[in-house]
């Protein structure tokens, strides 16, 4: 089990031997990638997120404006009320999309006609954008969308699914957890390959039942990978933009504008340039803290996918 | 004994219930864009949502043969996302064996930039590395939808999670007899994660497949570049999409083809996965 | 296999840039589709309608020495494209351009200043809105290539069967008449709209609203740019007749324009651009269906309008070739009209501003649809070229759903947009 030390608990491996030589060469192609196409265009962007620059003119003639973009977000509503909204869909997509991910690919793994169930849940992600925001738009219609027909079933009242500000959001959630079920599902059962079945014979003999077998064997041995998706999850959620921004333009009050569309639209149909940087910025600070939390939280659970 | 029975029973049902419940949804756009290939611009804007066409109008397809060079776009396509997809599973699992089982100076802090690479939002790159491509002069070719995305973080970050998994163990008694890094990379480790291999190339492969923003702000300078959905962008008309939608309707079906192949490709992948018995003895 | 392939990619350009030795190579920057571009064809891909690359291969013919290349991208990304790769140098010689991008495009000095023989034609030739269109800082900055302007659209059936055999003429007239064209399903929610607004963009919710506040006598800003007058009596009047429809139940913020060809909407504010779909919708019906009206009024007729413009960027190596090339395309007579004229009117369907063209194309143009445009174009106010225009479009278009949902009163949202307005001009013109 030595390989699994990961997951659990004390680690009882021998520390490894130094190699740095093979550690760089192994890394070199990558490193050089990221020195050219990652750590140019951020030092680019950072000095232009102390520019007022409509990307018209040079941006040696743009004048400098120190960090006062950043001093203006950081009060600016409009941008706290983003970083809140953006808050909001990353804790609800990312928990409920990994949580159902998580029982569903269990659920199919061993099940009959498997290939044909794990492609049909994969669909989304290979669906175009227009057919989904056809389709979500036909569910989510006041009048005579499905979910209002159900309500009224109940003797409900209709719900504005996209245009009632206080809902837009959360609808917008469902379809993105719909959206992403099938790519984690992709990846956790990756993972579940990898335990081997030694463990759930051997609890079966200790006459464990599945939802034992799930907490006990599947669930810790697939830390590494539910460690992943949560981090990537929750990376990726924080700069969410196609899904709002298509199905979200009639939202009043911007209820569902996240903080990519906000630097998109501050960028390229404000042409400020510069504020959009200071955006960016803060998004990934606020990214990077939000993960150091994240790592330190499933370290405190006994993981140690990072170290 | 017998209620044990009964209850495993109705857990296989429950089961499957659940099972067909959610795949109903998750397929129904997918179905409905097929459907709507296939449907006339008056039945597409019908106030009454149709999931089938009257009668099926075949000739959409030739007509969106006839008005777009698909091959050109498909030839493009292929050789976008192949090539990036190849790119990044070699610097993926190159890096993240590196992180997983190689001690080196700067290796947290290393990892940790890593992570911080997929923490900005793509908006900020796009000046910066449009004005690289016109540096590098690969504005008029392929190097210029590919390079950028050789690297990618989330594979680097997916990669070191499998390889971690592998045991220590295995590696060291390789090391005993002698072998390299190099070797034990391409001998043990790639045959270990081919699921994982398997689960990045769909990923990318998809991901490039269906790029739209950069490629058509290269594209544009370079139009026999045009990938896929760069080209069907071309059938829409500004505001008002209502003649031409049955066509891009049935030119996205043209697109979604190939990522159907080759996810149904890459999942014999998952049938394989590698098995401990033998190292699990602790 | 890669690198054989990046090798003739090589080759290829060597090649192509040989045989284009010696010739002006001009690009030509639009935001058309395909049909546009390349022509309406029939299923034999015989050309049924000429499209802008066919008119460019008359004038290559007639100009040997002078190349061409159409760089097409869709409307909502062209803008981008053009920044992404101007600041990168990457140029092209010629752009068709929205009016509204104009203000910041001449201020950095991105465009050519346009040649007296040209700037004067323009204004002799074009119709006052699309001159207005194209005037930035009382200087003509390109020749207009499309005019656009907004009227009533309205089901004549669903009129006539609640007793209207005329569509409204004032906004009050509208106002009463809606909830006569609205009927409700048994749980309350709408299944026919009397009236529905455009929404979805900022110039799709914002133009129709210009639109009564000018009929109302006011306007958005001070001649000078330098104060917002969203607060004045006739700007809050303007939207509180919008939110009359709402508070008498003829329409709601969910109500679409998109399900007028469905019969499910009775009257909307629309544009040129979407005669081809209600065609599409009511096929056979479509004659003794659909009308249009100039829009109701408050106070005087009027109606909101924006221009496309084709200029030359000042970078540009070759900007005397592709003035000459403008002129022909657009300026020249082809026997009683100009070639983007024609195609316009027949290609695109949309309204040529240039008086000559209207008068010609008369069969185009004098349908029923879009003859009550053109007729429209005399009240036709341009919307104002203002620096951030785009920007500041976006925060009315905020305030005015705002107000549509009933979360600020029109006094509230408009107050609320003028101030963030004011900051923005203060920025800009003090």
């Amino acid at each position: 089990m030595a390989g699994l030390s990961e997951t659990k608990g004390p680690v009882r491996r021998k520390k490894l031997k130094t190699n740095t030589g093979a550690g760089y060469a192994f890394l070199a192609p990558a490193l050089l990638f990221y020195s050219i196409f990652f750590v140019y265009p951020v030092v680019f962007s950072l000095i232009v997120s102390t520019k007022r620059w409509n990307m018209l003119v040079p941006l040696s003639r743009a004048r400098s404006v120190g960090f006062s973009h950043y001093s203006y977000l950081l009060s600016d509503q409009v941008f706290l009320g983003v970083l809140r909204n953006t808050l909001i869909y990353a804790l609800a997509t990312v928990s409920l999309t990994i949580v159902i991910a998580l029982i569903l690919a269990v659920l199919i793994n061993n099940a009959k006609l498997s290939v044909l169930w794990r492609f049909i849940y994969f669909a989304p992600v290979v669906t175009p954008q227009v057919a989904i925001g056809t389709i979500w738009g036909y569910l989510y219609r006041p009048n005579n969308g499905l979910f209002n027909s159900i309500l009224r079933l109940f003797g409900m009242k209709p719900v504005y699914w996209l245009t009632d500000p206080n809902v837009a959001l959360f609808s917008i959630i469902i379809t993105a957890v719909w959206a992403g079920i099938g790519g984690s599902m992709l990846i956790i059962t990756a993972g579940l390959k990898n335990i081997p079945q030694d463990y759930y014979d051997a609890a079966k003999i200790d006459g464990a039942g599945p939802f034992r077998q799930f907490f006990y064997i599947t669930v810790p041995l697939l830390s590494p990978t539910l460690l992943f998706l949560t981090a990537t999850g929750f990376i990726g959620a924080w700069q969410v933009f196609d899904l709002p921004f298509t199905m979200g333009r009639n939202a009043p009050a911007r209820s569902v504008m996240t903080v990519s569309w906000y630097v998109y639209e501050t960028a390229f149909q404000s042409l400020r340039m510069g504020r959009a940087s200071a955006g960016a910025f803060l998004l990934f600070c606020v990214i990077f803290g939000f993960t150091l939390l994240i790592l330190w939280l499933f370290r405190r659970g006994g993981i140690k996918g990072y170290e | 004994m017998n209620r044990k029975k009964a209850i495993r029973i109705l857990l296989e049902i429950i089961r499957y219930v659940i099972i067909v419940f959610g795949a109903f949804w998750m397929i129904l756009p997918f179905f409905w864009l097929f459907s709507a290939s296939l449907m006339t611009p008056e039945e597409l804007i019908s106030d009454v949502p149709k999931w089938l066409p009257e009668k099926p109008q075949w000739n959409n397809y030739v007509q969106v043969l006839k008005r777009i060079p698909l091959l050109m776009y498909y030839k493009n396509s292929f050789i976008v996302a192949g090539s990036v997809t190849l790119l990044v599973l070699a610097t993926s699992s190159m890096a993240g064996f590196a992180f997983a089982k190689l001690r080196f100076f700067g290796r947290k802090v290393l990892f940790s930039f890593v992570l911080s690479t997929m923490m900005f939002p793509v908006f900020i790159f796009l000046i910066p590395v449009y004005y690289l491509m016109k540096l590098f002069g690969w504005l008029d070719n392929y190097l210029s939808l590919i390079v950028p995305f050789a690297v990618s973080g989330y594979g680097i970050f997916l990669m070191r999670q499998f390889i971690l998994t592998i045991p220590d163990e295995l590696l060291d008694c390789a090391r005993l007899d002698g072998a390299k890094e190099l070797k034990i990379y391409t001998t043990i480790i790639l045959p270990l994660i081919k699921p994982a291999l398997a689960t990045l190339a769909i990923l990318t492969f998809i991901g490039q497949w269906n790029s739209f923003l950069w490629p058509l702000i290269v594209t544009s300078t370079a139009q026999r570049l045009m990938t896929l959905p760069v080209g069907i962008s071309r059938l829409s008309l500004a505001f008002s999409t209502v003649e031409t939608q049955h066509l891009i309707l049935t030119a996205l079906v043209y697109q979604v083809i190939p990522m159907v192949v080759v996810f149904l490709y890459l999942q014999r992948y998952y049938i394989r996965g590698f098995v401990l018995s033998g190292f699990g003895n602790l | 296999m890669k690198r054989s392939l990046v090798l003739l990619a090589v080759v290829l350009c060597v090649l192509l840039s040989f045989s284009g030795f010696g010739k002006t190579k001009l690009i030509f920057a639009v935001h058309w589709s395909d049909y546009q571009v390349e022509g309406v064809k029939d299923e034999n891909g015989n050309v049924v309608v000429k499209g802008l690359k066919q008119y460019i291969e008359e004038y290559q013919k007639l100009n040997p020495n002078v190349e061409i290349e159409i760089q097409s991208v869709p409307f909502d990304e062209y803008l981008k494209r053009i920044l992404i790769s101007h600041t990168s140098g990457v140029i092209a010689d010629i752009y068709v351009l929205y009016s509204l991008w104009g203000v910041q495009l001449v201020d950095s000095g991105i465009l050519d200043e346009v040649p007296k023989d040209v700037v004067s034609k323009v204004k002799s030739d074009f119709v006052k809105a699309a001159v207005d269109g194209a005037t930035i800082d009382k200087a003509i900055w390109g020749v207009p290539v499309e005019v656009a302007n907004y009227a009533l659209v309205y089901n004549k059936k669903l009129l006539q069967e609640a007793g209207f055999n005329e569509p409204p003429k004032t906004w009050d007239e509208l106002v009463a008449m809606a909830p006569k064209l609205t009927k409700r399903n048994p749980d309350g929610t709408v299944a026919q709209y009397g009236f529905a607004f455009l929404s979805g963009w900022d110039s799709a919710v914002v133009h129709p609203y210009l639109a009564l506040l000018y009929s109302n006598g006011g306007k958005p800003f001070k001649d000078d740019f330098t104060e917002c007058l969203l607060t004045s009596k006739e700007a809050i009047e303007a939207l509180e007749a919008e939110l009359k429809l709402f508070k008498n139940g003829a329409t709601d913020p969910a109500a679409s324009v998109w399900n007028f060809p469905t019969g499910k909407v009775a009257m909307m504010i629309m544009a040129p651009w979407y005669e081809t779909a209600l065609k599409l919708g009511f096929k056979d019906e479509y004659e003794a269906t659909v009308g249009v009206a100039p829009i109701p009024y408050l106070k005087k007729p009027a109606t909101v309008g924006y221009t496309w413009f084709i200029a030359v960027d000042s970078a540009s190596k070759n900007k005397k070739a592709a003035w000459d090339f403008i002129r022909w395309m657009t300026l020249q007579d082809a026997g009683g009209f100009t070639r983007m004229g024609e195609l316009m009117a027949k290609n695109i369907g949309s309204i040529p501003p240039n008086k000559k063209d209207i008068a010609f194309f008369k069969e185009e143009l004098n349908d029923l649809y879009t003859s009550a445009f053109v007729k429209e174009l005399e009240n036709t106010y341009q919307e104002p070229n203002i620096a951030q225009g785009q920007e500041i479009k976006t925060i009315l278009m905020r305030e005015i759903i705002e107000a549509w949902n009933g979360r600020k009163t029109a006094e509230q949202a408009l107050n609320d947009a003028k101030k963030q307005i004011d900051k923005i001009l203060e920025e800009f013109y003090k």
